[in-house]
């Protein structure tokens, strides 16, 4: 109770902005109350996102579209669209669907766990991005604006809603490797830097050599306390005769974090503590762990867990494509209807948000004979839990899954509709920096409300 | 502009209808219930105002538009048929030009087609469309802030007259007044050492340092002290680095660059560069093109690293031409926006793919200096004299001789042969031991030399280079190898030309452009140069991005300053010494950095320099430091570089190596950028990861058990060992408040573990990362 009468008065003492509240959060002890920087009552209170860096192509996964095989080796006037490279006619997914759960939304073969799951998941058919090129994209994606130096949506919902555990950062990056324009694309920008993405690559399971330096060799619990408490000791004083500086704050409190991050996140970070009947769950592989990690984390309260499901671009089939998304497929199958369930039975699904989807879509027509190319005019990705609809397919794309057609959700109007499941007015959620008021979405977006339970 | 020109001249002279006549009835009716229909159902799905995104620049709803036409020129000649592209686009003649892409016209329907260019093309009802770019307007162009020749401005009426010490501070007094904001006191002369030190060379200064600064009683006291910091060696190893960061250095690079030479070369040119104060202009051409320049030296062909180090991209063989003529171009893109930023502060790469759409570059400027770029090979040269080359060359002979003698020799496992081998190896030792320049033959530069990109066989590619060969390249449309468009002669940018720029003459053109970015590009490279020694200063520019001095960067803050100090530093030979005197012996530097409620509120940036910037030390300072307090430091100077995970790697930071594809962990935490792109600045950023590396890396730990034996040899008791600390560390003696905690902390237990936690506390503390 003494610290939540602390937490309401040091915002108020701060003029309660969120700036304000990230802070308040950060000082906020473990397991704190429901935060209070949003706009009006979240349904979401952290979010899991599974990102296909290189992008899938939804008629392989989540889209069907039978014409394909009618206009085999064609190229209609409705697919002369421009991309990245020089396509050819169209080729034929030849992966096959069947309506799944009670929904009956139709789910193709390759996903044959994950359509066990089907009716928790919103299929969105119809969104679409600006630029076929991945930098341009994945910024669009991840930051809001095709260029490179703009917030990332972890660190604006971090902004907004500080961490709700702070022996753990509160956004964390998960990739075992390095994504295409990597540290870039979890930049905290002109927010306060505290709100930037925590890269951690998980390719070794030992938390000690995810997290460069986690433990120190030498020193027991007690005497690192000991120092540490002196040290805080100096540096407060430090502070003190110099006035407010967020510089000096900010390495005091992450100076703190740090400390109980060490037993924190030995444990979090650890999924060889999960009984073998969990790991099985999930199977094995890099993307496997990576969501199992995830549900540890977003179990502990850590806002935002980011996955890339591979080093560069492993989605990025521009040649071989059927044979490389069988094995892509796979790969993620097993593990993301472990992660759906797994949230489910704890009760988390309720207030998490799981999001699914590449930079952008791939091409219906074929890249040097059997692959495909990068597509921003329309693609497939998916929302699941807190405050979604499940079992929906919303929006469509045309008849050969190149451009979204109807129901049309720009990356601007997902981004909206991510704050709004978290309690946030998109259009509110502001900072003020190089004399404007800067938001995630700009000076577009909209909610997309029906797809909101 | 110009091409338009010509289309309106060429649609007077032609037959049939001029733009201004009314078509006849019956043209009218042709063409609204013949070609209308066609226009609408075939063309204009992507050529059309109505649609957002055109295809090849090509416009066929209204006359003007098909006039003056897309990328690849006028669409048709009225009245001429046979001269007509669009023509040859429907009768699908030509591999490259097919239209409708989605399935070929009639032959009835090209047959109206014809009919109606023979009749001139009459288009009733169309008002002229204006293209989406009509063009750079020049005249207006020239006229940005950022392009003017920089000028002494006249100095602004203060209320306090007595602040000012140097002109600059005239400007800066000048804006606070206006704002009714005033400067803060004179910082402490132990804080000003503790600054400036750190600021010129990178590292705290000593307790004998600090000592005579505090009790120099002249008037010239803090004059000299900058003097003596510009002549030290460390001067150029701290500034050095600053450069490194915009050349995108790096020790390793990616495994197929085709250049196997030493980058260190090039480091320790850059740094010595900076030590002898080399005229900006000259440290900007020998970068470019010092194996052009007639005067330079041998040694100088090592500056050529900044483009020779430049990142390669991998080249596919196996795939189409067209496919490696694209990677090659994204080569030339990052060396335009290297050098575009680095030296211009101008993004001239946005104008790559269509005419850049906020500042005065056209596309034809980049390809312009792209054939700069295309007519340079990045391969290893040597910066050795001829003798000495020769002399090197021929020791690398005989070791070549006596390795091949070892490696038979080894087949033999008599105790004869190991003998032998002994012997050679000893000799081998000998040669390098007596042949300078053995281990530095090479750097990673340029050579004259045209890139070719060329079929081999159906599907496969080679890459040829001509040498000597300079040549000029197409203009790439909308970014596209594979579609060429007019040939650009190689010449500097528009903009910064007195009027149409000359084409370059001698060789690849690397020595013009590198001139012309001194001199006619002066105003930029100038300006540019300044305001980032000034941030770097400062941790603010007077203009805040300091690699776009464009209409997308942020204006001056104080423009008649940046003016005023770019002017005077060209009149002062271009020299950064000169620069940094300019810079801290002004008034507005010397402040306290002391926070003030009053004027927080007023200004909370610090945009109007109110007080000093209190500065986070940078990675390279902060461990150097760690390494000087604790007596570990090696001053050695140049060469190879060495790991910095490697425990007994004592040098500064400069040295650790840097790779191109996996940066360190320490410097990663700490925002050291990344060396794949040029960085215009470090983007300071506070994690809890960097505090683990605080509280656990072996680093901390092995500099805090240096310390300790540092501190028991220099003072005899805990007291006197507390202020040494803090004279080591913090340029100041402990308070008493301050001794006491740290005497309560040392005696429970008192041992030698817990003087280490203490120097330990000492090393991650605030104090000793922040300089005020």
């Amino acid at each position: 109770m003494t610290t939540m009468v602390t937490r309401r008065e040091m915002i108020q003492n701060l003029g309660g902005g969120i700036g304000a509240l990230g802070l308040a959060s950060l000082l906020a002890t473990p397991s704190s109350a429901a935060p209070t920087g949003t706009h009006f009552a979240p349904r979401a209170r952290r979010v899991i996102h599974l990102f296909m860096n290189g992008g899938p192509f939804g008629p392989d996964l989540l889209d069907p579209k039978p014409a394909l095989h009618r206009f085999a080796g064609q190229r209609p006037a409705e697919v002369d669209l421009r991309t990245e490279r020089q396509t050819a006619g169209l080729m034929p997914s030849p992966f096959r669907f069947r309506p799944c759960g009670q929904s009956g939304v139709q789910v193709s073969e390759l996903l044959p766990r994950l359509a066990t799951c089907i009716d928790d998941i919103c299929v969105l058919r119809s969104v679409h991005t600006d630029n076929p090129n991945h930098g341009p994209a994945l910024f669009l994606m991840n930051n809001g604006s095709v260029t490179p130096t703009r917030p990332s949506l972890g660190a604006w919902l971090s902004y907004g809603l500080g961490t709700e555990n702070a022996e753990l950062p509160g956004f964390v990056v998960l990739c075992p490797g390095r994504p295409v324009r990597f540290s870039e694309l979890w930049t905290s920008g002109f927010l306060p830097s505290e709100h930037q993405g925590t890269y951690i690559n998980h390719s070794d399971l030992d938390p000690q050599r995810m997290i460069p330096f986690l433990r120190n060799p030498s020193l027991s619990v007690a005497a690192q306390r000991r120092e540490l408490d002196l040290l805080r000791t100096l540096n407060e004083e430090h502070r003190a005769e110099r006035g407010p500086d967020p510089a000096l704050e900010a390495r005091i409190q992450t100076m703190e974090t740090a400390y109980r991050m060490q037993s924190a996140a030995s444990d979090a970070f650890d999924i060889r503590r999960e009984p073998a009947r969990t790991r099985e769950m999930y199977g094995s592989g890099h993307f496997a762990n990576a969501c199992l990690l995830a549900r540890r984390l977003a179990e502990r309260g850590v806002r935002f867990t980011q996955i890339y499901y591979g080093n560069g671009q492993p989605w990025d089939t521009h040649n071989n494509h059927n044979e490389q998304v069988r094995g892509l497929a796979r790969d993620i199958d097993q593990p993301i209807a472990a992660l759906l369930t797994d949230l489910k039975q704890r009760g988390l699904l309720d207030d998490t948000l799981v999001i699914w989807g590449g930079e952008f879509g791939r091409t219906p027509t074929s890249e040097s004979g059997n692959g495909r190319d990068h597509n921003h005019w329309g693609f497939t990705m998916w929302l699941a839990g807190a405050g979604v609809r499940g079992g929906m397919a919303y929006g469509s794309s045309d008849d050969f899954g190149f451009r979204a057609a109807t129901d049309k959700v720009h990356i601007h109007d997902l981004h909206a509709t991510i704050l709004h499941l978290l309690g946030f007015d998109h259009e509110r959620l502001t900072y003020r920096h190089a004399g404007r008021d800067y938001r995630l979405t700009d000076v577009h977006g909209e909610v997309v409300r029906p797809i909101l339970t | 502009m110009h091409r338009l020109g010509t289309v309106l001249l060429s649609a007077m002279l032609m037959p049939g209808l001029s733009a201004a006549q009314s078509p006849s009835p019956t043209d009218v009716d042709f063409f609204e219930s013949k070609v209308r229909p066609l226009l609408v159902q075939r063309c204009h799905e992507c050529h059309s105002t109505k649609i957002k995104k055109q295809k090849g620049g090509l416009l066929l709803d209204s006359r003007a538009a098909i006039l003056e036409g897309g990328d690849t020129g006028p669409a048709l000649v009225p009245g001429h048929p046979e001269k007509s592209l669009l023509m040859q686009a429907v009768r699908q003649v030509n591999q490259k030009l097919q239209m409708p892409r989605n399935g070929k016209l009639r032959a009835q329907e090209i047959a109206v087609l014809e009919e109606w260019i023979r009749r001139g093309a009459p288009y009733p009802g169309s008002t002229d469309t204006i293209k989406q770019t009509a063009g750079i307007d020049w005249a207006k162009g020239r006229k940005f802030w950022s392009f003017q020749s920089p000028a002494l401005q006249p100095l602004p009426d203060l209320r306090d007259k007595a602040w000012p010490q140097r002109r600059g501070d005239h400007f800066i007094l000048a804006e606070l007044e206006k704002r009714e904001l005033s400067p803060s006191k004179p910082a402490d002369h132990r804080v000003l050492i503790r600054r400036a030190t750190f600021d010129l060379i990178g590292l705290p200064p000593t307790p004998a340092e600090i000592d005579a600064f505090v009790n120099d009683k002249n008037a010239d006291a803090y004059a000299r002290l900058i003097d003596r910091l510009l002549a030290s060696p460390q001067y150029g190893e701290r500034w050095g680095r600053f450069w490194l960061d915009l050349a995108r250095y790096c020790d390793i690079p990616e495994p197929w660059a085709d250049y196997k030479g030493q980058p260190w070369l090039y480091r320790d040119w850059v740094v010595r560069a900076f030590q002898e104060d080399l005229p900006y202009d000259q440290f900007v051409q020998k970068q470019l093109a010092a194996d052009l320049m007639p005067k330079s030296e041998p040694g100088d062909r090592a500056a050529l690293g900044f483009l020779g180090l430049s990142p390669q991209y991998w080249k596919e063989l196996l795939l189409d031409k067209d496919v490696i003529k694209g990677v090659v171009a994204e080569e030339w893109e990052e060396r335009i926006y290297t050098v575009g930023s680095t030296f211009l502060g101008l993004t001239i790469a946005c104008a790559r793919c269509h005419d850049h759409k906020f500042d005065p570059i056209s596309t034809q400027d980049y390809y312009a200096l792209a054939g700069v770029f295309a007519s340079s090979r990045q391969i290893d040269v040597s910066v050795l004299s001829d003798k000495e080359s020769r002399t090197v060359q021929d020791a690398a002979a005989k070791i070549q001789i006596l390795q091949e003698q070892i490696k038979k020799a080894k087949t033999d496992k008599s105790p004869e042969a190991a003998k032998r081998i002994a012997e050679w190896n000893t000799q081998i030792e000998q040669i390098k031991k007596t042949t300078p320049g053995h281990d530095r033959a090479r750097a990673p530069g340029l050579i004259e030399s045209s890139i070719q990109v060329l079929a081999d066989g159906l599907h496969k590619t080679k890459v040829k280079y001509k040498p000597g060969v300079a040549e000029d390249i197409h203009v790439q449309i909308r970014g596209n190898p594979a579609s060429p468009g007019a040939l650009v002669a190689r010449r500097f940018l528009t903009v910064l030309s007195a009027d149409s720029p000359k084409p370059f003459t001698q060789g690849s053109g690397r020595l013009e452009l590198a001139r012309s970015i001194v001199t006619q590009g002066a105003p930029l490279s100038a300006r540019v140069f300044v305001n980032r020694i000034w941030k770097q200063h400062f941790g603010t520019g007077i203009v805040e991005t300091p690699s776009d001095f464009g209409v997308q960067g942020t204006p001056p803050s104080h423009p008649q300053l940046l003016d005023d100090l770019t002017a005077r530093f060209m009149q002062n030979g271009w020299s950064l010494k000169w620069l940094h005197r300019e810079i801290m012996l002004a008034a507005t530097y010397q402040q306290a950095s002391a926070h003030d409620a009053k004027k927080h509120a007023a200004d909370p940036d610090n945009r109007w320099l109110w007080r000093m910037n209190r500065r986070r030390l940078d990675v390279e300072a902060w461990r150097d430091a760690m390494l000087a307090v604790a007596g570990n430091l090696s001053l050695e100077r140049g060469g190879p570089p060495q790991e910095l995970t490697d425990a007994k790697n004592t040098r500064r930071t400069l040295y650790g190596t840097v790779k191109r594809r996996e940066i360190n962990d320490m410097l990663r935490l700490f925002d050291f950028p990344d060396p794949t792109t040029h960085s215009a600045n470090r983007i300071p950023t506070t994690t809890p990861l960097q505090q683990l590396f605080t509280l656990n890396s072996p680093f901390l730990q092995l500099q805090a058990v240096a310390l300790v034996k540092r501190l028991k040899t220099d003072a005899a008791d805990d007291e006197a060992r507390i202020h040494r600390a803090y004279l080591l560390l913090y340029g100041r003696t402990a308070t008493e408040n301050q001794v006491s905690v740290a005497r309560e902390f040392l005696r429970t237990p008192a041992s030698n573990e817990t003087w280490l936690q203490y120097a330990h506390v000492l090393l991650g503390s605030n104090e000793f990362l922040f300089a005020d």
